[in-house]
C-alpha cells in the first residue's frame, strides 16, 4: 500500500516545464470543494454530498468552479485551501448553461484564523493553439493538488447537452476547449492552465470510457460570466424560441451564397418566433441587419449569444428566407428559462415534485406549462399508496388547478393540519387519471 | 364354461360402450376435424414473410377464423397474400387455397374462406357440437394442439382442469395449464364445445442466475398454446360477423381518447359505489363525442342507462366500453351518463364511421429512394398531437437501411411536410413528386422537410 502511495507521489512531482513562479502560485490557488446539498428525490428531503475543485481568483475570496459542483441546492460548502485548512464558503451565483459557478470564502473566518491563500490569474483562451502544453490541476477522486499534463486538442469544440448539468441544459452559448490532460471525477471546477500558471479554462467533463477526451470552459467565457454573477448573482439571457441548425451542404438547395445564413431546425411551440410565423426549415439571414453565418456547428454558440445578449422585451429584426424570398420579422424577446423547474418535497404525502417548465411542457407536447411532475414517492406514504408514480404530472389537487407550487404547498399545509382524503388529478402520456391520498 | 364366461364379458363390454357414448379418444379424433393450420404471406418492401397460425372452422361454407394477433398492426390487408390451409397431420405437400375476408374489430377475429369444395367437405364447424354449460372450477376440459409445419401440423391431445372463471370482460375460464392450440376450441368430458382459447396471457416468474444478483421478474408467454378459454356463449352468437370487405368496415368511433378507469379509492371518494367509471383524457377534434359536447375529464358512468359494471382488474372496464361501442354501427345512438365536476348529466351521441386508419391508407414504395410513403390519417394526427388544420403531409412508413433516404437521416414514422420546398397537401401530390424524382436519372439530390416529436429537420437526400 505504501509502495503504491509512493508511486502516485512520484507522479505528482511537477515536471521541469512547469516550475515557473506563476505555476507555483497557481498551485496555491487551487482548492478542493466539499458540498452538502439537499435533494428532493424519493418523496422527502434528503442530503447528499459531492466533491469538486475550484480556483481562487481574487483577494476577496471569489472561487470559480463548475455549476455541476456547486448549485443553489448546496446547503453547506467547505473549501480546503492549498495549505489544507478548511474554510466555509457561500454561493454567489451559478450558470448551468456554461457550467460555471462562483462561490466566496468566508472572509471573516479567514481573517479570524489568519489564513493565507494565493490567487490565480485568468489567461487569454483565444491565444491557445492545438498542440500547446496545458496542465489540469484539481482533486480527482478527492486526491488534492493533483496535476496532470496534456495538450490542447481542439480550441473550439461544439458540444451541447440538453440535460448535461444536473438535468439542466448546457453548451448552447459556448464552445469548449478540448484537452487530453487526464480529467477524472473530482477534477470538475479545477483550472486548466498554461506553463506560466495562467488559467485558460475550467475543467468540466470528460468522456467516460474514452481515452483522454476532456473538455474545459474557455477563460474568455468565464471572464464574462464572473462579471455578471458578481454584479447580479445570475445570468439573464433572452429567448425567442428558435433551435439552430447548421447550413453546411444545404446552401446549394436554398440557392444561397456560401457562409450566409443559419438553418432554423425547429421553432418552440408558442415561443415568440412561432408567434410571428417563423418555422422549422426557414433560414435566418440576419439579426438587426447584422449578417448571420451558421455554416458549421462551432459557429452556432456565437449566434445564440447574439440573440441571448439582448435585453428582455427587446425587439429583434430577423431576416428570414423561405422559398426563395426573404421577409423581415420583428420578434420580441422573452426571458430564457431552464427546463428544470423548482423542486419541492411534500413530506406528509411522501411526494417530491418539480414544477413543469415551459421547456418541459414543450418536450412532452403538453398544452400548458401548468402542473408539477412527480420526481419521487416515498414507499408506504399516501402518494405511493394511491398508485402515483414518478413521471406523473399533477394537474389538480382537490379540483384546484396547480398553476404554481404555492397552490400545492397550501393544500399540503391544510392536509398536515387536518389530514383528510385528497383528490389528485394527473396526466401521464396525455392520459388523465384520478388518485386519492388517504391519511 | 370358460368360453361362456368370455362371451359374457364381451357382452358386458359392448353394453358399457353403447351406454357411455364415444370414448375420449374417439371424440378427440373427431374434433380434430374442426381445426386447420393456416399459412399466409406478407408482402413487404424487401421480402415475403410466411406466417403459420391455427384456425377453427365456423360454418359449412368453409369459413375459418384465427386470432388477429397473427397479423402485425402495421400490415395493410393489401399486403396479405396466398392464404392456404393444411389438414392436421397430413403431408404439407397438399395445401388448399383460401380467400381473406377481413378482420372483425369486435371479436378480434380474422376470417378466411377455403376455396376448394373438396377441402370444404372435409371440414366440420364447431357449431356441429352441442354447446357446453358453463364449466365450474375443477372441471376437466381438453382440446387439440398442432405441431409445427415440419411435423405436418400433427395434432396432439391436451387437457387440464378449470382453475378460475373471470369476466375479462367476456366470460373466460382459465385452466391450470394449456388446453389447446392458440385460438383453437376446448371441449368438456362429453365432447361439448366449451369455448375458444385466446392469447395475450403470460405467466410471471422470477429468474435467478449466478451472474446477476437477486432475481429478475420475467413474464413467460406460450406463443402456440393457451390455458385461457373464452366461453362458448361469448362466441357462438358472433359467428355471423363475417366481414363484407377486407378493411373491416363499417367501424364506429366515438372520439373519447385515453379512457382511464377510476380506481376503487377514487370511486368511493366520488361516492360511486358498486359501479365503475371511466375518465376521458381527451375529446378528439371533429368526433361524434365533440359534436355532442362531451368534454375532456368527464367521467363516463353509464351507457344507455346501465351503470358501467365493476370488473377486475380495473382496466377491463375500458375493454368493456370499447366493445360496447364496436359492436354498434354508424348511425346508432348511445346515451352516456357522465359526471362533470360534481354534476351528473346524460349526453346522447350518434356514432359515426371512423376515419381512415393507417392500415387502410394508401402506400407506395420507391426502391431507388429507399422509402415507403403512406397517406396521412387521422390517427397520425392524434399521435403527433396536431390540430385538425395541421393534418397534412405523408408518413415515412418504411425506410430501407443504407439507402438514400436512410443515409440522409429519414426515420420510420417521420412526418414528411415538404418535398423540395413544396408543401405536401395530399398523398397523390407526394406520390407524383417522388415519382418524378425517382424517374429522373440525372437528379443529384432532393430535400425533405420532416417533423419528428415536435422538431423539424431538413434532410438532404443524395441520389448520386
Amino acid at each position: 500500500m505504501l509502495n503504491v502511495l509512493l508511486w502516485v507521489g512520484l507522479l505528482l512531482t511537477p515536471t521541469a516545464s512547469a516550475t515557473s513562479s506563476g505555476f507555483e502560485r497557481l498551485l496555491d490557488a487551487v482548492v478542493k470543494i466539499d458540498v452538502r446539498e439537499v435533494t428532493f428525490e424519493g418523496g422527502t428531503k434528503r442530503f447528499g454530498s459531492g466533491i469538486g475543485s475550484g480556483v481562487i481568483l481574487s483577494k476577496d475570496g471569489l472561487i470559480l468552479t463548475n455549476a455541476h459542483v456547486v448549485s443553489p441546492e448546496a446547503v453547506e460548502i467547505n473549501v480546503t485551501l492549498a495549505n489544507l485548512e478548511r474554510v466555509s464558503a457561500t454561493l454567489v451565483g451559478w450558470d448551468h448553461w456554461t457550467d460555471l459557478a462562483l462561490i466566496r470564502l468566508d472572509m471573516a473566518e479567514i481573517k479570524k484564523r489568519k489564513l493565507l491563500f494565493a490567487t490565480a490569474k485568468l489567461g487569454n483562451s483565444d491565444k491557445l493553439h492545438p498542440g500547446q502544453t496545458v496542465f489540469a490541476v484539481g482533486t480527482p477522486y478527492g486526491l488534492t493538488r493533483t496535476v496532470t499534463r496534456g495538450i490542447v486538442s481542439n480550441t473550439q469544440r461544439h458540444f451541447e447537452d440538453s440535460r448535461g448539468v444536473r438535468g439542466y441544459e448546457t453548451g448552447a452559448f459556448n464552445t469548449w476547449l478540448q484537452t487530453d490532460a487526464a480529467i477524472n471525477p473530482g477534477n470538475s471546477g479545477g483550472p486548466l492552465v498554461t506553463e506560466n500558471g495562467k488559467v485558460v479554462g475550467i475543467n468540466s467533463r470528460g468522456y467516460l470510457g474514452a481515452d483522454n477526451l476532456a473538455f474545459a470552459i474557455p477563460s474568455k467565457v468565464a471572464r464574462k460570466i464572473i462579471g455578471d454573477l458578481v454584479k447580479d448573482g445570475e445570468i439573464t439571457r433572452s429567448y425567442i424560441g428558435i433551435v439552430p441548425g447548421v447550413l453546411q451542404d444545404l446552401e446549394g438547395f436554398y440557392e444561397l451564397a456560401q457562409n450566409t445564413g443559419m438553418l432554423i431546425k425547429s421553432v418552440d411551440t408558442g415561443s415568440p418566433a412561432a408567434q410571428v410565423g417563423i418555422r422549422g426549415g426557414d433560414i435566418l439571414l440576419s439579426i438587426d441587419g447584422k449578417k448571420v453565418d451558421g455554416r458549421f456547428p462551432e459557429q452556432l454558440p456565437d449566434i445564440q449569444n447574439q440573440i441571448a445578449s439582448h435585453s428582455i422585451g427587446a425587439t429583434l429584426k430577423l431576416e428570414i428566407f423561405r422559398n426563395g424570398t426573404s421577409h423581415m420579422k420583428d420578434v420580441k424577446t422573452e426571458k430564457l428559462i431552464s427546463r428544470v423547474g423548482e423542486e419541492e418535497a411534500f413530506e406528509e404525502w411522501g411526494l417530491s415534485v418539480r414544477k413543469v417548465s415551459r421547456t418541459y411542457a414543450r418536450e412532452h407536447q403538453l398544452d400548458k406549462s401548468d402542473g408539477m411532475v412527480v420526481i419521487g414517492v416515498r414507499p408506504g406514504y399516501p402518494a405511493a399508496v394511491s398508485g402515483l408514480s414518478r413521471g406523473d404530472i399533477i394537474l389538480k389537487i382537490n379540483r384546484q388547478d396547480v398553476t404554481s407550487l404555492e397552490i400545492a404547498k397550501q393544500q399540503h399545509e391544510a392536509y398536515a393540519e387536518r389530514p383528510t382524503s385528497v383528490l389528485v388529478e394527473t396526466s401521464r402520456n396525455h392520459r388523465v387519471s384520478l388518485y386519492v391520498f388517504k391519511p | 364354461m370358460i368360453r361362456r364366461f368370455l362371451f359374457l364379458i364381451v357382452i358386458t363390454w359392448t353394453a358399457l360402450i353403447s351406454y357411455g357414448g364415444p370414448t375420449l379418444a374417439d371424440m378427440w379424433e373427431d374434433r380434430v376435424k374442426t381445426v386447420v393450420a393456416v399459412e399466409f404471406f406478407t408482402e413487404t418492401e424487401l421480402d415475403r414473410r410466411s406466417t403459420n397460425t391455427f384456425g377453427v372452422v365456423i360454418d359449412d361454407n368453409g369459413t375459418i377464423v384465427f386470432p388477429s394477433q397473427a397479423i402485425g398492426p402495421r400490415v395493410s390487408p393489401k399486403q396479405l397474400e396466398d392464404f392456404r390451409i393444411y389438414f392436421p397431420g397430413e403431408p404439407t405437400t397438399q395445401d388448399y387455397s383460401a380467400t381473406y375476408l377481413g378482420r372483425d374489430e369486435f371479436t378480434g377475429w380474422e376470417f378466411i374462406r377455403v376455396d376448394e369444395e373438396v377441402a370444404r367437405e372435409r371440414l366440420v364447424p364447431i357449431s356441429a357440437y352441442e354447446e357446453a354449460p358453463e364449466p365450474i372450477v375443477t372441471d376437466e376440459i381438453w382440446g387439440v394442439g398442432l405441431k409445427k409445419k415440419a411435423e405436418d401440423f400433427k395434432p396432439y391431445f391436451m387437457s387440464s382442469r378449470v382453475s378460475v372463471l373471470q369476466n375479462l370482460p367476456q366470460r373466460t375460464a382459465i385452466a391450470m395449464s394449456e388446453v389447446s392450440g392458440l385460438g383453437l376450441p376446448a371441449y368438456d368430458q362429453d365432447g361439448r364445445f366449451v369455448g375458444l382459447s385466446i392469447g395475450g396471457f403470460g405467466r410471471s416468474f422470477m429468474q435467478y442466475s449466478s451472474r446477476i444478483r437477486g432475481g429478475v421478474p420475467v413474464v413467460m408467454v406460450n406463443p402456440d398454446e393457451s390455458a385461457v378459454v373464452m366461453l362458448a356463449h361469448e362466441i357462438l352468437p358472433h359467428l355471423d360477423r363475417i366481414p363484407t370487405n377486407i378493411e373491416g368496415r363499417p367501424s364506429v368511433w366515438l372520439g373519447t381518447n385515453g379512457l382511464q378507469p377510476l380506481d376503487p379509492e377514487v370511486a368511493s371518494y366520488l361516492e360511486l359505489e358498486n359501479q365503475a367509471g371511466l375518465v376521458v383524457s381527451e375529446i378528439l377534434e371533429g368526433s361524434p363525442a365533440e359534436k355532442m359536447g362531451l368534454l375532456a375529464r368527464d367521467v363516463i358512468l353509464s351507457l344507455n342507462g346501465e351503470p358501467l359494471p365493476v370488473l377486475k382488474p380495473d382496466q377491463v372496464v375500458i375493454t368493456y366500453f370499447q366493445r360496447e361501442m364496436s359492436r354498434r354501427n354508424p348511425g346508432d345512438k348511445v346515451v352516456l351518463g357522465i359526471l362533470r365536476g360534481s354534476q351528473r348529466q346524460q349526453i346522447e351521441v350518434v356514432l359515426e364511421d371512423a376515419p381512415l386508419t393507417p392500415r387502410e391508407a394508401e402506400r407506395r414504395y420507391f426502391d431507388s429512394l429507399g422509402m415507403t410513403i403512406r397517406g396521412f390519417t387521422y390517427r397520425d394526427g392524434v399521435q403527433r398531437r396536431l390540430e385538425l388544420k395541421d393534418h397534412h403531409g405523408v408518413i415515412a412508413h418504411f425506410v430501407k437501411a443504407n439507402a438514400p433516404a436512410s443515409t440522409a437521416g429519414l426515420l420510420t414514422d417521420d412526418l414528411i411536410d415538404e418535398i423540395d420546398g413544396v408543401k405536401v397537401t395530399s398523398y397523390e401530390d407526394a406520390e407524383s413528386i417522388l415519382e418524378t424524382i425517382a424517374q429522373d436519372k440525372e437528379r443529384g439530390e432532393f430535400v425533405l422537410l420532416v417533423k419528428r416529436a415536435g422538431d423539424t429537420a431538413v434532410l438532404r437526400v443524395k441520389l448520386k
